[in-house]
């Protein structure tokens, strides 16, 4: 067995689980958003228990839209409101970050134990060991009843890494050249276990980066391991970190992937560094070490939403953020900021968006025509000065 | 419960959620969202043709995208009776059968013509024509106690009162 499925066996206290068997697992942590949660607590009310499982296990965070920017969206943070004063459970609302930044700095659960989140991008907590099932808002009102989950053992696939990362690649250029190699579909209901020797330098954050788009290659589980080869995966695909240059994710698929070199003039009018993938510490330090000595390009519109408010009060004491509003960005509040197009920074067809978010797809972040590029923090803080697509290190060298 | 029979709508690789329940529709009422079903899709009036227990046959990937759930409950309430498909994305999957919305695994689109009449079981996986029989994945024994419950919720609502009884 290798980490996977030892960590599921645990969970459904069994001995050895087998590819393919349905087991009833244990559920470590529940959480759902304000986009989420209403459904889900709507059909918990249906199922009729008067409890639910472990009130200190249940996790409601409002981060898509907050401050609430339409009736509809108050109302979702009514409903969830209403819901944690009635059942006890947690309740993150006055933009203390986005869910899944959120629960690695508050709720951080162990290697191995089970997080179960009604968002696509729970998996982001495999980048601390956690076998993080995303799921819908009926699944997750029946965790929230019962504290378990049906599931069926992955296949598992091991990313073995090695070699060392070159200056200004990080973990967002592993994931996109992953995406490169996978699509969008190559890893449908597989387990990714990433592991080897190259994981030793990065840090958590990047791994939670990497974890992140798992979801986006079809990943049903996504998550560390150590740096050992794993026993008992399906395959295991050898990846030298050595070769990785900085990547981005074209117009409109995160897996239409080039090397950010060989993208040619692209004038950028929107920047975006946030998100679950990329709104941490050492991502802002990233966008911080360009803005300092230079200034956002006129035509460009920086965008700077911390992943959460942890991250955004270590940028307070290290001065970050009046460095990087006297360089022409604006810092939003922490949470989903304009991620999933609902507010704080809409495109129409005559933006060109870089983006350190994970999604692409026409309308992601507004108008259907606005051309979004994922990239990491370093490209997306270089382009933000240029005003068209960059390398990062172009400017850093110069100044350097 | 296990068999099911139905006409069948033919579509291609990578049905996205934003062709299943396009964006737009997604603020409107969960009672309303039959009206929008595939309205994103090669078959935008699909919602006033299709009749209760029509089939969806797909190619692969069916459903990718986005993890909401109003996408499938858009096709459970506009009738249709289960998806079969080469692959389907894990949420939408998931989604399907927590709402108690049948979604199989087979390689059948192109073996199949739009609007012939199919009977599927969803025990055996066989899928029964005018001319013959093809085989899909049959459901495990998992899937199928939610999908004879009636979706997870039901499901749960079994269990529940199962353990209180026995503890009684
Ligand atoms: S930051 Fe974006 S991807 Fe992450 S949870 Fe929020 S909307 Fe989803």
């Amino acid at each position: 067995m290798n980490f996977v499925e030892r960590s599921l066996a645990e969970a459904a206290g069994l001995l050895t689980v087998t590819v393919g068997q349905d087991v009833r697992c244990r559920v470590d942590l529940a959480l759902s958003h304000d986009v989420t949660a209403p459904i889900a607590i709507q059909q918990f009310e249906q199922i009729g228990v008067d409890r639910v499982f472990d009130p200190a296990k249940v996790v409601l965070v409002i981060d898509h839209i907050f401050p609430a920017a339409t009736v509809q969206a108050r109302t979702s943070h009514w409903i969830m409101k209403d819901f944690a004063a009635k059942y006890g459970v947690t309740l993150y609302s006055k933009s203390e970050g986005v869910c899944h930044q959120l629960i690695s700095e508050r709720h951080r659960l162990q290697p191995g134990q089970i997080l179960v989140g009604a968002d696509s991008h729970t998996c982001t907590a495999g980048g601390y060991g956690v076998i993080a099932i995303p799921v819908g808002s009926t699944e997750l009102a029946a965790a929230m009843a019962t504290g378990t989950i049906d599931l069926e053992v992955p296949e598992t696939i091991e990313v073995f890494m090695t070699g060392e990362l070159r200056p200004y690649v990080s973990g967002k250029d592993i994931v996109l050249s992953l995406m490169r190699q996978f699509g969008v579909d190559g890893l449908t209901d597989k387990a990714v276990l990433f592991t080897g020797p190259g994981i030793a330098q990065l840090p958590v954050e990047e791994r939670m980066t990497v974890c992140n788009m798992g979801i986006e290659m079809g990943a049903m589980i996504a998550c560390f391991g150590g740096e050992a080869k794993e026993e008992g995966v399906a395959a295991s695909i050898p990846l030298d970190l050595t070769q990785i240059e900085p990547m981005a994710a074209c117009p409109f698929s995160p897996a239409n992937v080039r090397p950010v070199a060989e993208l040619g003039d692209i004038a950028v009018t929107q920047v975006v560094v946030g998100s679950c993938t990329n709104g941490r510490l050492n991502d802002m330090e990233k966008v911080v070490n360009v803005l300092r000595s230079h200034k956002v390009h006129p035509d460009v519109n920086c965008l700077i939403i911390p992943a959460s408010k942890q991250v955004l009060d270590a940028m307070e004491e290290r001065g970050w953020t009046k460095i990087l509003r006297d360089a022409g960005a604006v810092v939003a509040n922490p949470g989903c900021g304009p991620c999933f197009g609902a507010h704080q920074g809409l495109g129409t067809e005559r933006d060109t968006i870089v983006t350190t978010t994970n999604r692409n797809f026409p309308g992601r972040m507004g108008h259907r025509a606005a051309k979004l590029y994922l990239a990491s923090p370093a490209t997306a803080a270089e382009s933000a000065v240029v005003g068209k697509i960059t390398t990062p290190g172009t400017l850093q060298r110069e100044v350097g | 419960m296990d068999k099911l029979q139905g006409r069948v709508w033919i579509f291609d690789d990578n049905v996205d959620t934003d062709q299943i329940l396009p964006g737009y529709a997604m603020a409107e009422d969960a009672s309303k969202l039959a009206a929008f079903a595939m309205a994103g899709s090669k078959v935008a009036d699909f919602a006033k043709q299709v009749q209760a227990g029509d089939i969806i046959v797909a190619g692969k990937n069916f459903g990718c995208g986005s993890s909401r759930e109003q996408a499938p409950v858009a096709l459970k309430s506009a009738g249709v009776g289960m998806i079969i498909a080469n692959s389907f994305a894990r949420i939408f999957r998931r989604n399907s059968i927590n709402i108690g919305l049948p979604v199989m695994l087979a390689d059948v689109g192109a073996k199949l013509q739009n609007g012939e009449v199919v009977s599927v079981d969803l025990e055996t996986g066989e899928i029964h024509t005018a001319t013959g029989v093809l085989n899909g994945q049959p459901l495990s024994e998992n899937v199928l106690a939610t999908i004879r419950a009636g979706g997870l919720i039901n499901r749960v609502r079994q269990e529940l009162n199962i353990s209180s009884g026995r503890k009684s």
